[in-house]
């Protein structure tokens, strides 16, 4: 849409009155012409948001072309992950870290970085809907307001039901506070289907001063509140040069595989159902009490030994999704090795509601299966979908007679209620969040909302009677009322130090040192039962809010690389006798529900136990996540051990998008690990193969900076978030399962897993190595890609007239072609693009630019402030987004730069060194630390 | 050069038409078109549609509709290249080097061989066009001085292969079009109505059939013969060298320039079989095309399968011997254990097992054999360019990236249809322009006529 002249020229305030001669001056002239040319290609697009926010670094003008950032957080089952958004002209593109947040620590998981996506996602519910009709946001209020309300629910709200997503938010709080007070009657259920409980405690770790970890079924380093913080932590301790305290050991029980559990020095496949007993074991061998009865028992007595050899250094974790009987037992341990206050502590929830009698899902099910519920609003979670088959909950809700869902989707809960109100997204509200630890922090708009989103604050104020409530104005009284702020300064100045630093210092909750009071632990195990099933989170949509992300649905599965869709993983024997192989089809019933998925053969998996996911199967009017994989949620007999489970083989089998079919190394030295014996380093590979050509001659002394990477194996834990975060920074297609099948996906960065015979599943982060001596480059035709001065392997997209040759010559394989127009049509998904990065079209090739775009805008910004570049000062995306600071990048002259100590690391070496191909990115050996007691066994 | 050499051995094969019979049997198929030509033709005609649809899909949608991948980013349209391009070889290996080797009988075949070669050479050439992702800047690969100043890459195989099919079509046609010079003529002077005679008249170029005339054209056709006997051997060197210039285990290999020679003349030679064979049947062309004449091309086979089969040995045994791990895997395990084993060994049995049927001499005077020894050795050919360029390509140096190809209708849509774009305009070759050397079959007769009277 363009502007009037007239109208751009009074908005623009030009004051052309003192000109005599021309009523406008030549430069009013152009300024004119090119605010009103950039207008009318940002009309549409851009909002900014009416109130004042304010960068976290202070730069008050803002200069087209140059990003900024602001300080934000995002919360996932209410826990908040400080963010830095990287926002041009108005348009957020990029999610980052912030390094003083104690959730993120400057890094990012594969969710925060693909929440970018979601903001622009084309499928977001645009409209307030009644059933089919358009409706506005004055109709919903005179539903919700006060006089509406109490005659339909009762004056004391004995009708109405919410049923909300966790929040940690003290503002919705205070304004949740405030319809409770109105309706005491009302029935308010926090429910996400990864949190079975609400506890007022939760538990701390400090992983990291931890010299002996025992992980028991969870995914500690890779999801889950702080998983960030712990996978930091844990890789601090996994550097023998550098780790305080030497390496620490890892110790996994669990059923099905996780990334941490990929990532042990010893790992124990056990069926769930056996976790709890193995505990208990435990639990008397660590107490001296050893009871030898069954074949685990001396990896146990190993394992206690070695807890008991580090009391108040080890630390045993129990996942969130154990039985709570495991829970304690390994709370239990803990205060036996007198670990608590030491490696383990607690504190307050920061959840609302936490530790109040929250109610069931179930229940509130009940009540509206029974008509007591009149009015209902459902906020933040897909709970149709996300829920117990048998609950049947879609079907309670349809029975509501003014069902409100406020969500980013009009998915299956949308379409169960009557309302629809689309959410805003956490990038275009105003709110508050805490962490896991309790540090508060503001949620910080970066654009208005693009679809007319509303937060839940708005959305109950309506239940108080105010239609026209400004969550900013309500956020700021609730700060102020509390007198968090306004200690030291005046509440302007402190407001704005928080919205900057993206934190409120010091709001962490207090330790409380006393341990809660252990439930008794109920032995509702029953002792044999044919088969097992354990239901997870799927690793990259989770529960299923983040499916309709392309860029997660092709993130390949840490364990199985398979994408866009989720399998029934299965151990080797159990496929045997089940007679199945990758691919084929199983039957999973579970008390009279069923449902077929593909079968994936793992090595590691707990016999007789098939692991299935969440996520999938979504039926809601989600384009990207619709007919991807099938919905186990029917199945999922919530937090209890099902016994009526069969799994059989079903007729017929299906082809799978695995991105990598072949795991497992093959004689190959791309990947090496070493023992740490006695915390000493020994070289990588002794019997490495010579070169088989001579290395070039380096020719004379470069003059620019020498760009270079070092990986280390040791801290990578495998959990993609480099591989989003590159894909978000550069531009990369999602190209789709039917292209994945085929072997093209495009990622520039992507994590090869390779199974070892002797030791766990390693993960390598593999993007272009920058050869110095470069395959590819000779062998094109046209010159496409180059050598450039500093270092880099170059792609001139422009140039590429498409032979691949570059491809089949890169023993690397990264190179990735366009092989359609991937990049052509789209909808408003199309703004999240990087304008610092070219949009490839078809037929091109294109591969990693070590963040060529990053290193040019720093040696920009150098020249321009007259002071020379350090190596050090340029962070790839995929760097900067790692948990576990695994990759580091810099230049080869700076030498006491971190990437260059690893690169003179014994244990560095570079992957295909005999081809002679020089690369730039260096790989440090993983060191594993077994147990030697338990490597004579193996 | 003494007059003793020019004259044939007496166990030679020998045209047993006389020279009547022979301009006869060579205007025959100009003049009349038998029901079989139309039946093939059209045939030919729908799999050449077939053929422009893939292309004009490909060209439209992009590379994508093929099932390459990465790895296997080169599969079918690079296959289907360098086996046209072998292909290609045996028109003017036969023509050229028989001709520097004075065997007159291959006066017989040398004119459908060296039509063969050119319309191989043809569609050859599509393949590379068609595999760029983006076709319409092909030019980029040529030296033309561009107005940005950059130029092609020349270490690059790609940039010389250009030159060398380029170069190749072009001396091969020349080296056709002078040979056909004085049969056109005949056609100008023995067919009925004006137009065809003013249109055969325009290409036989004034031919008069002066004694200069033979003279010079017989000079030219010597030293041409001399430069496209090189260029068989440069050409498909060069073409091997898009493979051995690279780094991958399976390509990175010396070997493969002699190799890669020996395999197109072989695969070229069996091309020459399939289409002789039934050529003489349809136009009753026996008496020119004689048993002693396949029994020639049948020993020609066998001797170079053999040598494609020492090829092989040295081929493995040398990786085998090799001190690069990826080497040895790549020849003794990806290729006949991997994903495509079973085709590796298919290969050996056609390119190996087939040429040893030709031991026998009356499997060589037995023409339908011959024609299915052929189609076995294209197959196995073709077979062996596939695992060469695919099978190496899906297992490389890392195992992580290691991933299978399957082609796509459309890949086999072209590879289906190229096959009828030269059906198509072989047949449309045979019906205007004569099928054999009549110049040389009549002067081996006259020679040997004088040899038998001395």
């Amino acid at each position: 849409m363009s502007v009037p002249f007239d109208e751009m020229r009074n908005r623009l305030g030009a004051d052309t009155t003192g000109s005599t001669i021309d009523p406008i001056a030549r430069r009013d002239f152009m300024k004119l012409l090119g605010a009103s040319l950039a207008l009318a290609g940002v009309d549409g697009c851009t909002r900014m948001p009416a109130s004042n926010i304010h960068p976290y670094v202070h730069q008050p003008e803002l200069t087209p072309g140059i990003a900024q950032h602001y300080a934000t957080v995002m919360a996932v089952d209410g826990y908040a992950t400080g963010l830095l958004v990287e926002s041009h002209e108005g348009r957020p593109t990029k999610i980052e870290g912030n390094p003083d947040h104690p959730a993120s620590l400057g890094a990012t998981g594969v969710l925060e970085q693909a929440s970018v996506l979601q903001l622009y996602d084309p499928d977001r519910a645009r409209r307030i809907r009644h059933d089919a009709a358009s409706a506005s946001w004055d109709a919903l209020a005179a539903l919700l307001g006060p006089e509406s309300l109490a005659s339909r629910a009762g004056a004391r709200g004995g009708g109405l039901a919410l049923l909300l997503a966790p929040t940690s938010s003290p503002l919705e709080e205070e304004v949740l506070h405030r319809v409770l007070e109105r309706y005491p009657d009302a029935h308010l259920c926090f429910y996400a289907p990864l949190m079975p409980a609400l506890p007022a405690h939760v538990t701390q770790w400090s992983v990291g001063d931890a010299d002996v970890i025992l992980a028991v079924d969870t995914d500690f380093l890779a999801s889950g509140p702080f998983h960030l913080r712990h996978a930091r932590a844990f890789a601090g301790r996994r550097r023998p040069e550098s780790a305080p305290g030497g390496m620490n050991r890892l110790y996994v029980v669990e059923s099905s595989i996780s990334v941490t559990g990929m990532g042990a020095d010893h790992r124990h496949a056990v069926r769930p159902r056996d976790i709890s007993s193995l505990l208990e074991r435990l639990l008397a061998a660590i107490a001296g009490e050893s009871r030898p009865s069954s074949p685990d028992d001396q990896w146990l007595n190993v394992v206690a030994a070695d807890l008991r050899a580090h009391a108040g250094r080890s630390l045993v974790i129990a996942g969130p999704l154990t039985p709570p009987a495991v829970q304690t037992l390994a709370l239990a341990i803990n205060q036996a090795l007198g670990n608590i206050d030491r490696t383990i502590w607690f504190t307050r929830s920061p959840l609302a509601g936490a530790g109040g009698s929250n109610p069931s899902l179930s229940s509130i099910a009940d009540r509206m299966r029974g008509g007591d519920i009149t009015t209902l609003i459902c906020a933040g979670v897909n709970a149709s979908y996300a829920s117990e088959g048998r609950m049947e909950l879609g079907a309670a809700i349809r029975r509501v007679p003014e069902a409100v869902y406020l969500g980013l989707y009009e998915d299956e809960t949308a379409r169960d209620c009557h309302w629809i109100v689309p959410a805003a997204h956490y990038l275009e509200s105003w709110g508050d969040a805490r962490a896991y630890d309790g540090t508060l922090s503001v949620v910080q708009p970066l654009i208005e909302p693009l679809a007319g989103g509303r937060t839940l604050v708005e959305l109950l104020s309506l239940l108080l009677g105010d239609a026209h409530v400004s969550p900013y104005d309500l956020l700021r009284d609730t700060w102020r009322a509390r007198g968090d702020l306004a200690r030291r300064h005046a509440f302007e100045d402190d407001w704005r130090d928080v919205l900057r630093r993206g934190l409120l210092p010091g709001s962490g909750f207090p330790r409380e040192s006393a341990p809660p009071s252990p439930s008794p632990i109920a032995a509702a195990m029953p002792a044999t039962a044919p088969f097992d099933v354990v239901f997870r989170p799927h690793p990259r949509v989770r529960d299923g809010a983040f499916a309709n992300s392309g860029w997660l649905q092709e993130l390949p599965d840490p364990v199985t690389t398979v994408t866009w869709e989720n399998v029934a993983q299965v151990s080797a024997a159990t496929a045997q006798r089940l007679a199945l192989t990758t691919g084929d089809l199983v039957d999973i019933r579970v008390e009279g529900r069923s449902v077929q998925l593909p079968a994936v053969v793992v090595g590691g998996h707990a016999d007789d136990t098939a692991t299935i996911t969440f996520g999938h199967g979504r039926t809601g009017a989600e384009s990207v996540a619709r007919g991807a994989g099938a919905n186990v949620y029917p199945l999922w007999p919530g937090d209890r051990f099902s016994r009526d489970v069969t799994v059989s083989r079903a007729s017929g089998s299906r082809q799978l998008a695995i991105t990598q079919p072949h795991r497992s190394l093959d004689g190959s030295a791309a990947v090496q690990s070493i023992d740490a014996g006695a915390h000493a380093v020994a070289r990588p590979d002794t019997a490495r193969p010579l070169p088989l050509y001579r290395a070039p001659s380096t020719g004379d002394t470069p003059s620019r900076l020498q760009w270079a990477m070092t990986i280390d194996l040791s801290a990578c834990t495998g959990c993609g978030a480099c591989m989003v975060a590159c894909q978000a920074e550069n531009n990369v297609p999602v190209v789709g399962r039917d292209q994945v099948l085929l072997g093209r996906e495009m990622h520039w960065l992507r994590i090869d897993w390779y199974a070892q015979p002797d030791a766990a599943t390693t993960p390598q982060p593999m993007l272009c190595q920058h050869c110095e001596a470069a395959p590819c480059e000779y062998v094109c035709p046209v010159e496409a890609t180059v050598h450039s001065q500093d270092g880099l392997n170059e792609m001139v997209y422009n140039r590429c007239v498409g032979t691949r040759f570059c491809s089949n010559n890169c023993p690397y394989k990264v190179r990735r072609f366009n092989w359609f127009d991937f990049n052509a049509g789209g909808g408003s998904e199309r703004l999240v693009r990087n304008p610092d990065v070219t949009v490839r079209e078809r037929g091109v090739m294109e591969k990693c630019t070590f963040c060529v775009q990053r290193i040019r805008e720093a040696e920009i910004h150098a020249r321009a402030e007259g002071q020379a570049l350090r190596g050090s000062e340029v962070q790839t995306a995929c760097e900067q987004a790692c948990p576990t600071q695994a990759i580091l990048f810099g230049s080869l002259d700076e030498r006491d730069s971190a990437m260059m100590h690893a690169r003179v690391s014994e244990r560095a070496y570079a992957v295909l060194d005999e081809l002679g191909t020089v690369p730039r990115v260096r790989y440090l050996a993983r060191v594993r630390n077994p147990n030697p007691a338990l490597e004579s066994r193996a | 050069m003494s007059a003793q050499v020019l004259v044939a051995p007496p166990d030679l094969p020998v045209t047993t038409a006389g020279d009547r019979e022979i301009v006869e049997a060579v205007l025959a198929p100009l003049r009349t078109t038998p029901p079989l030509w139309w039946v093939l033709f059209a045939i030919c005609a729908a799999g050449t549609v077939l053929w422009l649809g893939a292309v004009v899909y490909t060209v439209a949608a992009g590379i994508g509709v093929w099932g390459n991948n990465i790895p296997v980013a080169w599969a079918f349209a690079i296959v289907n290249f360098v086996w046209w391009i072998g292909i290609g070889h045996a028109g003017t290996f036969i023509s050229a080097f028989l001709m520097l080797l004075n065997q007159p009988w291959r006066a017989a075949v040398s004119r459908i061989a060296e039509s063969m070669t050119l319309i191989a050479v043809a569609i050859a050439g599509t393949f590379p066009l068609l595999h760029l992702g983006r076709p319409w800047f092909f030019y980029w690969l040529t030296p033309y001085p561009s107005t940005m100043g950059v130029w092609p890459n020349f270490k690059s195989a790609l940039a010389w292969d250009v030159a060398a099919v380029v170069s190749y079509f072009i001396v091969s046609t020349t080296f056709f079009y002078l040979g056909a010079i004085p049969d056109l003529a005949l056609a100008r002077d023995g067919l009925q109505g004006r137009r065809r005679r003013q249109v055969y008249g325009v290409f036989a170029l004034g031919w008069n059939g002066a004694g200069t005339q033979w003279r010079r054209r017989r000079a030219a056709l010597k030293i041409i013969a001399g430069i496209v006997a090189a260029l068989v051997v440069s050409v498909h060197s060069i073409v091997s060298l898009d493979f051995s210039i690279a780094q991958l285990a399976g390509w990175h290999s010396t070997n493969l320039p002699p190799y890669f020679v020996i395999g197109a003349v072989y695969s070229g030679v069996a091309m020459v079989l399939v289409l002789v064979v039934p050529i003489r049947r349809l136009y009753r062309l026996e008496s020119i095309i004689t048993l002693d004449h396949l029994d020639k091309l049948a020993r020609l086979l066998l001797t170079i399968g053999l040598l494609l089969t020492y090829c092989y040995v040295v081929e493995f045994v040398i990786a085998s011997r090799s001190s690069d791990p990826l080497e040895r895997t790549t020849y003794l395990q990806h290729w006949p254990f991997g994903y495509f084993g079973w085709l590796f060994w298919l290969m050996l049995v056609f390119n190996v097992g087939t040429p040893q049927l030709l031991w026998s001499a009356r499997l060589r005077r037995t023409p339908a054999v011959l024609a299915g020894a052929g189609v076995a050795i294209l197959a196995g050919m073709w077979l062996e360019r596939f695992i060469i360029v695919v099978a190496s390509l899906a297992q490389g140096a890392l195992p992580s990236s290691w991933f299978a190809y399957r082609p796509t209708w459309v890949d086999w849509s072209i590879l289906a249809g190229s096959l009828s774009l030269f059906g198509l305009v072989f047949l449309l070759f045979l019906r205007f322009v004569p099928a054999a050397a009549t110049d040389e079959l009549r002067r081996d007769r006259f020679e040997r006529a004088a040899r038998v009277q001395r």
